[in-house]
């Protein structure tokens, strides 16, 4: 089978994604990668470039990372070139002369094996791939974006306060949310430091979102994002179903509430019932001893 | 300005999902169904427009089975202007459901279509970006907000750190990632007024669209790994909880 990886960079390192997807080609057959070089993701400039690579090279499967920019191509992709599309799968195996994928439906709700016809389009959710330490940088094919079929003008970019300095939240390996538990934004130190001592991302409940006390990207969720990380921190947080939905898939779950029933200590694999102003900061510390060794 | 919402129902997200004898769908006897929760902030994002500018028209339209009226019925009594069905069965290819909606969209000539960014029964989020291939349109992905302006609309993009602000020239079409309030409830005099209005229905077959397209046949449904049985810290010191938990995230769980 031919596949093409589409990666993906952040600043000048390839997404973790990317080398998870280079990884799973590597199993389904010939493998080439490419990247396409612009200063931002547009739908139209990218989608006529990499629907230009497809049909010369004519690869059986186009991969990209469920990213939030690559599931908006690859669809647009697959729709231009007539192509199956199976969008988030956590695995994907050829089977015969079509594919069979793995993804979650009914926002995590439900796991489907699903048969998908070749030729296809299948984005992969970062994190749901093992990658093995040490493995190989692919080699990438840089096409550029197909800047005359822009018909949209970029303005601005319009920063938010608390954004950019720490690890992105979909692709992190660690990720510390807090909810309404912690009473107000003021108190977000409590989660920020944990986070930090950890190496990780801070997430939010929608309850917390909103209010406002966070911005909406920070949402873990059925409506906000979904996360796989090794290690998920829930501090403060009931455990709705909405919430559930976004971060079930991950390796392992701890859970720090003071009521005792709350529904997140079903999916934990290790709860606290305490209370997260006290233990929290008792918790960063006794991270940061561990982790020092 | 017309802005119109293609929507899909589904089950509502307080509904726990199961999965049917059949082991390859989900049961939907006596199930709650609503409009899927983006498709929600779109239709909020466009009532927020119609509250700003008064001569803003909002319709909703879906391809769907005949249960989805009640989506439409529900979009009517939150404050959307018209709603419209195309009667379909499920096994429509979904590259044959955009270019029904292309064809909706073609005859209604809205000025703005927003697409919630995926429906949460399949979580595909193909509908948004392959309608606007089909219509040849620029679309513009996950957006939290927009502010029309003279013959366009700019749009804002929740990225990473921020937003992306995009100029579309009209007609452009977005995928909705959220609205900037919470979705609003229906009214009773909204529902009274929803009660009245005409849905016109056509049959898919009607709209004269090329039926084919590829299909991802489902081979198996089952609910995700459980989880539980975990361990539950609560006994003595603080100070002496929290070490031991992160010797355990160290040692046993193997994460730190």
């Amino acid at each position: 089978m031919k596949v093409l990886v589409v990666a993906e960079r952040k600043g000048t390192e390839l997404r973790r994604v990317s080398l998870e997807l280079a990884s799973k080609a590597k199993e389904l057959g010939d493998v080439s990668v490419v990247e396409i070089g612009g200063e931002r993701y547009s739908p139209l400039p990218f989608v006529s470039a990499l629907a230009k690579k497809v049909e010369a090279a004519a690869p059986d499967l186009v991969l990209l990372g469920a990213t939030q920019s690559g599931r908006d191509l690859a669809a647009r992709l697959a729709a231009r070139l007539g192509r199956a599309y199976a969008a988030d799968v956590t695995d994907v195996a050829a089977s015969g002369d079509s594919l069979e994928v793995t993804r979650p439906m009914y926002a995590g709700k439900v796991r489907a094996r699903l048969r998908v016809p070749l030729p296809a389009v299948v984005s992969v959710r970062p994190g749901a791939i093992p990658l093995r330490e040490g493995a190989a940088t692919p080699e990438v094919t840089k096409i550029e974006a197909d800047a005359v079929a822009e018909k949209l003008t970029f303005t601005k970019f319009a920063a938010v306060a608390s954004g950019g300095k720490r690890v992105s939240l979909a692709e992190a390996r660690v990720v510390v949310s807090g909810g309404r538990g912690l009473k107000g934004p003021e108190n977000w130190n409590l989660v920020e430091q944990l986070a930090d001592a950890l190496g990780g991302a801070v997430g939010a409940s929608r309850a917390v979102t909103d209010a406002g006390w966070r911005p909406n990207e920070e949402q873990v969720g059925q409506t906000g994002k979904t996360v796989t990380p090794d290690l998920y921190v829930a501090l403060g947080i009931s455990g709705a179903i909405q919430h559930l939905a976004g971060m079930t898939s991950s390796k392992v779950i701890v859970a720090v509430n003071k009521d005792p029933d709350a529904d997140i200590f079903k999916v934990a694999d290790y709860g606290v019932v305490a209370d997260v102003f006290e233990f929290v900061p008792a918790f960063t510390e006794a991270v940061k001893k561990v982790r020092a060794g | 300005m017309k802005i119109l919402i293609p929507l899909k129902q589904v089950p509502d997200s307080t509904v726990r999902v199961s999965v049917a004898p059949d082991g390859k769908s989900i049961k939907t006897e006596g199930i709650t169904w609503s409009i899927s929760p983006y498709d929600e902030y779109a239709i909020e994002m466009a009532l927020e427009r119609k509250e700003a500018d008064p001569s803003t028209v909002v319709s909703v339209v879906t391809v769907g089975p005949a249960r989805a009226r009640d989506a439409l019925r529900q979009a009517l009594a939150m404050g959307c202007d018209e709603a419209s069905i195309v009667i379909a069965d499920d096994a429509i290819p979904p590259l044959a459901v955009a270019r029904a909606l292309a064809k909706v969209i073609g005859d209604a000539k809205p000025d703005l279509v927003l697409c919630g960014k995926q429906a949460s029964d399949d979580d595909q989020g193909f509908i948004g970006p392959a309608l606007a291939e089909v219509l040849g349109w620029p679309h513009v992905a996950t957006i939290t907000k927009a502010v029309p302006a003279a013959g366009s609309v700019e749009l804002w993009r929740e990225v990473e750190g921020g937003h992306e602000v995009w100029t579309a020239p009209l007609p452009a079409l977005a995928t909705v990632h959220k609205s900037e309030k919470e979705p609003r409830y229906p009214s009773l005099p909204g529902i009274m007024k929803a009660k009245k209005k005409e849905i016109p229905e056509r049959p898919f077959a009607a709209l004269g669209v090329d039926a084919s397209g590829p299909i991802l046949e489902v081979l198996s449904m089952e609910p995700p790994p459980s989880r539980g049985g975990g361990k539950i810290l609560k006994d003595g010191d603080l100070k002496q909880v929290a070490e031991k938990l992160a010797t355990l995230l160290r040692d046993e769980a193997k994460v730190l």
